[in-house]
């Protein structure tokens, strides 16, 4: 999906000063209300509801499939479904719960199409999707992280990613998953093993 | 998992699933595993050093932005406002077969051509002729000429 840029989106100071006023009033709403608004049609609820959620979404995207352009069709498909789903919200999970669920099955959905690479070792590196001054400073950092977190088994990365890259809560983390909370510990104590053992590996050589 | 039964076990668990700092244990674990870990610090001091080094990692770590116009790529496609249609569009609806409306719009419709029809039809009516004859027939069977003179000897015998 690449919907065209948003024609008419431009943004001008009376939109501004407009949103400037009611933003306090939008992001100081409860979540059922601020979701009912945005069904409604409320762009400013709409914009509230994207600008916390969706960068959220994006990067489990981009870090389950490692593709900024594929990351970008699954946040957009998630919101889609999310427009579709609001009017008959009452009573769902928490939207941050339900986006996050909807875009690691959209993801697994797509890895499931791409062939299976099998890999003897994790990659030391991978094309992170960084920005030049983000992929210089992580370089300075000495981390390869990424590489090695692309190359944990899907749902080690799943739980990492919710867990300790977004820090969502076992409870959350476990229902996006659908996994119990005991797997989603599981999958964690082992993907945070892995990783401690490929970076001795890489410091000893 | 009670607040009360944590063990050395479930607390080594938890900074391997979770990492060393408390806030990202699970809430109905924490004050407990806490208070587990200040009473035995030594237990724990080389399972806190290795995650440690791997959270700091994590820290490190770059937060990607989403690419720019995402955004306004993504509000494209939410729903429009939806406004309250005007005065016409109302009436309209109302007369116009949409489920529940159309028995009440079919009685009011039903109600204004029956009015009108009434009104026209008795508007083009002729108005029917004074029946003089009948009127004196029935004076007459009382004995007068007429209303004048009922009403004469009426005045006479006051």
């Amino acid at each position: 999906m690449h919907a065209a840029a948003g024609a008419g989106q431009e943004e001008n100071p009376a939109r501004i000063r407009r949103w400037r006023r009611y933003a306090p009033i939008v992001s100081s709403l409860s979540e059922t209300e601020q979701i009912a608004r945005a069904a409604a049609g409320d762009r400013l609820a709409q914009s509230a509801l994207v600008s916390r959620h969706m960068p959220v979404v994006w990067r489990v995207a981009f870090r389950m499939l490692g593709d900024r352009q594929e990351a970008e069709d699954v946040t957009q498909e998630t919101f889609l479904r999310a427009w579709k789903m609001l009017p008959d919200w009452e009573g769902r999970a928490k939207f941050s719960t339900w986006a996050c669920t909807v875009a690691v099955n959209l993801c697994r959905d797509r890895m499931r199409k791409k062939a299976p690479v099998l890999m003897e070792a994790l990659p030391e590196q991978t094309d992170s999707g960084l920005q030049p001054e983000q992929a210089l400073h992580q370089k300075q950092a000495g981390s390869h992280l990424m590489g090695l977190v692309a190359g944990l088994p899907d749902r080690q990365k799943e739980a990492l990613t919710l867990c300790a890259f977004e820090g969502l809560g076992n409870i959350e983390a476990a229902a996006a998953m659908d996994v119990s909370v005991e797997a989603l510990e599981s999958l964690l104590a082992r993907a945070r093993r892995s990783l401690r053992q490929a970076l001795s590996e890489g410091q000893e050589r | 998992m009670s607040t009360n039964t944590m063990t050395d076990e479930r607390l080594l668990l938890l900074i391997e699933a979770y990492g060393v700092h408390p806030m990202a244990w699970p809430e109905d674990e924490r004050a407990a595993a806490e208070a587990h870990l200040a009473a035995h610090p030594e237990r724990f001091q080389g399972a806190l050093e290795e995650a440690r080094r791997l959270d700091t990692l994590f820290e490190e770590d770059a937060i990607m932005a989403p690419p720019a116009g995402l955004t306004e790529r993504i509000l494209a496609d939410a729903p429009a406002e939806r406004r309250r249609p005007g005065f016409a569009v109302s009436l309209g609806q109302l007369f116009l077969p949409q489920g529940r409306r159309w028995p009440a719009s079919a009685a009011l419709a039903s109600l204004v051509v029956g009015l009108f029809t009434g009104y026209t039809a008795s508007a083009m009516s002729p108005a029917e002729p004074y029946d003089e004859e009948a009127e004196s027939l029935v004076y007459a069977a009382l004995g007068y000429d007429g209303l004048e003179t009922l009403i004469e000897e009426e005045v006479s015998h006051e």
